[in-house]
């Protein structure tokens, strides 16, 4: 029974398929399936998705249809992880957002979306968040990488207001803070004391995996 | 050429059937009165709701009615004048004219290497003087050729943009805003005595934010002429069909249209059609696709029924370098644009995108431009252009037209002339240095700069210019825009003995 459950929350996010994976979630709760490993089986899934886009063979359409999958399913599951008090698997966590003033999202999402592929548990303040959120998101969850996106180049300065709020407030040395967007350079990301940059959404998940690592 | 705009002489194409265009408006009027907008703006929403609109105050949301968009469409102008510094260069936005911008940069690229670094502020002073002499580039964008220069913190770079604009060219000029950046910006018109195009930009999909709104009330306000842009990506800020994404990118300029004729009946507005289709492998918008050209074919048939002059936006080709791809996503775009009616484009000196401007790229693309604008003018047909005499006179082998009067006379009348193209045999190319377009467009840019003197402002009106762009860097340092370290880099960027030129 077991297996099934978790084949299907799989088959559920290699299909894009919302509800599934939500119904599929709740009935591994049921059945008392373990959560650490439904949350493995899901992960697996958004990690082949994610291989796929890597390679050419899947889009963005799909790598997000997948993303909203694992979305509806994984509240359900960590709640269960909560509540039978085991330890959430995870390589690490990033909380991410858009910068003040600035509403582009799509960019930020892929980010967030292979990030999760890469194991790590993501909390998305969303688009135009300010610094005031962005140090709040650091304290409330602390996470291991802090990501901040800006597309355009009025907005950038924003990244600098927050690493400078985040100093000012001693968080600074707690989080590794990366920054993109299609209005950052890696001299700009250096100019405001980042620990890191891509140019890329699928470098940018890569470069979080190494910053954890050191 | 003319300076005012390409005048078509034949009817448009019409790529939508009648049931089709209708098809699209009534998707659009269900839109803005079921699913509505949203607009976070407390003044706006209430102009809209005391118009009969339904309005959401915690969601921020208005629904228009269809009685409303169709009585604004009314109000609104289907031509309009816009007053440049040199009177002779003013344009009539609409109708059968099409006017063409410069299209922006972020930055310029190295022509060696193709990488894009930041232009000087000499660079950025040259470009303007270049586009000044071009004669197919009508009218300025916002932030051209590039969204700022070195030294200048960016949140200067739309009106230190603006200044280099006013000061070295006599063109119209159009702004957008940032930071309130438009207070500043219709001083600035004011001192030098021009109108200038404001922008109201939305956020796809069918959202627009405090800034942009302050701006259309602003520009409206003044008086001014306002661009309803928003800039969608289809199958990400919009649905991936192209009909569907139509239908949104017309509700949010069509909702910014109402805004502008509740906040000043009569205001003239130019909407844009921005539009890309998602890169689905990267996300980035796929610009030079030719569905853009579609999207901006039909939406220009439907806002000639409206009646309201329309924008296509921007030419920007996804080539990184000024070859092969480059001249056929400009051209494709530029061609189907004249054809079916666009009033104005953004078009030349974009080399990847709205990230890199090059003047020899503009200076191809002023080539682009005079052809396009020949097939506009479309073809003479009368007694003496079908010249029935003059053939029955030289009749066969051995006449021929080379010494007749009506051949020195219609040649230059007939033919356009492209002044960096390579029209040489190869014998005549080989014995003068292998030259192609890049080249004569090199020569032609030194040429220029040679020799073109852009009218300078008179003293007072410099010293107007100067004094609003002091009080605005006082401005952005006061609220915390402008770090000392920038202040200090921007400062000694404008040491020069030759400032505010390099």
């Amino acid at each position: 029974m077991s297996v099934e459950i978790i084949e299907n929350l799989k088959k559920a996010i290699l299909e894009y398929d919302s509800e599934a994976a939500a119904n599929w979630a709740r009935k591994a709760v049921q059945e008392k399936v373990d959560p650490n490993e439904a949350l493995r089986a899901m992960t697996e899934a958004i990690r082949e998705i994610g291989n796929g886009f890597g390679t050419g063979e899947l889009f963005l359409p799909d790598l997000v249809g997948a993303a909203d999958a694992m979305s509806a399913a994984t509240p359900i599951i960590d709640e269960e992880i909560a509540r039978v008090g085991a330890k959430r698997e995870s390589l690490g966590s990033a909380v991410i957002g858009t910068v003040y003033g600035d509403i582009h999202t799509i960019g930020k999402t892929m980010v967030a979306t292979l990030l999760t592929a890469e194991g790590f548990t993501v909390e998305d303040l969303g688009i135009n968040v300010t610094a005031e959120q962005f140090v709040e998101g650091v304290r409330k969850y602390e996470p291991d990488i802090l990501a901040m996106s800006a597309l355009m180049t009025m907005t950038a300065p924003e990244q600098r207001k927050i690493i400078e709020t985040l100093k000012n407030q001693g968080l600074r040395d707690k989080v590794k803070i990366m920054v993109g967007g299609g209005a950052i350079t890696q001299e700009f990301a250096d100019s405001i004391g980042a620990d890191g940059y891509d140019p890329t959404a699928p470098g940018a998940a890569k470069l979080a995996r190494k910053l954890v690592a050191k | 050429m003319a300076q005012n705009g390409f005048t078509r002489t034949f009817k448009p194409l019409e790529i939508l059937t009648e049931e089709q265009v209708e098809a699209i408006h009534r998707g659009t009027l269900e839109v803005l009165w079921v699913t509505g907008v949203r607009m976070e703006h407390e003044r706006a929403l209430q102009l809209f709701e005391k118009n009969g609109c339904k309005v959401d105050y915690d969601e921020t949301r208005v629904r228009i009615p269809p009685g409303l968009v169709e009585e604004s469409l009314r109000h609104c102008p289907s031509s309009f004048h816009a007053q440049a510094r040199d009177p002779r260069k003013s344009l009539m936005v609409g109708g059968n004219t099409l006017c063409l911008a410069v299209a922006p940069g972020q930055q310029t690229v190295e022509m060696d290497t193709w990488e894009p670094r930041a232009a000087t502020r000499k660079e950025n002073y040259d470009g303007v003087a270049i586009l000044d002499a071009l004669p197919t580039v009508h009218f300025f964008s916002p932030y051209t050729p590039y969204f700022g220069f070195e030294g200048v913190p960016s949140c200067m770079a739309m009106l230190e943009s603006l200044a280099a604009r006013i000061r070295n060219s006599t063109k119209f000029q159009c702004v957008g805003f940032s930071n309130n950046s438009e207070i500043f910006a219709i001083r600035m018109a004011q001192a030098a005595g021009i109108e200038i195009l404001g922008t109201c930009a939305w956020a796809p999909p069918l959202a627009v934010y405090r800034d942009a709104i302050e701006s259309a009330f602003r520009f409206a306000e003044a008086g001014l002429p306002l661009r309803i842009i928003s800039g969608q990506v289809m199958g990400g800020t919009a649905p991936a069909t192209i009909a569907g994404g139509i239908v949104t990118n017309n509700a949010e300029v069509l909702a910014g249209l109402v805004l502008a004729q509740l906040i000043r009946p009569g205001t003239r507005v130019l909407v844009k059609d921005f539009n890309a289709t998602m890169n689905m492998n990267t996300g980035a918008p796929a610009f030079g696709g030719i569905e853009s050209c579609l999207h901006n074919a039909a939406s220009n048939q439907i806002f000639r029924r409206y009646g309201v002059p329309i924008d296509n936006s921007t030419a920007y080709p996804n080539s990184k370098m000024m070859d092969y791809q480059s001249s056929y996503e400009k051209a494709f775009r530029i061609f189907s644009a004249a054809l079916s009616g666009a009033s104005t484009l953004l078009f030349h000196g974009s080399v990847h995108g709205e990230l890199t401007h090059h003047p020899i790229q503009a200076i191809l693309d002023d080539d682009i431009a005079g052809m396009v604008g020949r097939f506009l003018q479309g073809i003479t047909v009368n007694d003496e252009t079908l010249a029935i005499d003059l053939i029955e006179e030289v009749g066969p082998i051995p006449g021929h037209f080379l010494n007749k009067p009506h051949t020195r006379k219609w040649w230059k009348l007939e033919q356009f002339i492209p002044k960096a193209a390579d029209r040489l045999t190869y014998p005549e190319w080989m014995n003068t240095g292998k030259k192609g377009c890049l080249d004569y467009a090199r020569d032609r840019m030194e040429d220029i700069l040679a020799t073109h003197k852009p009218t300078p402002l008179t003293p007072s009106q410099e010293e107007d210019i100067e004094r609003i762009l002091e009080e605005a860097r006082s401005y952005y340092k006061e609220r915390g825009l402008i770090p000392d370290d920038e202040m200090a880099t921007y400062r000694n960027s404008m040491k020069s003995p030759n400032y505010p030129y390099e």
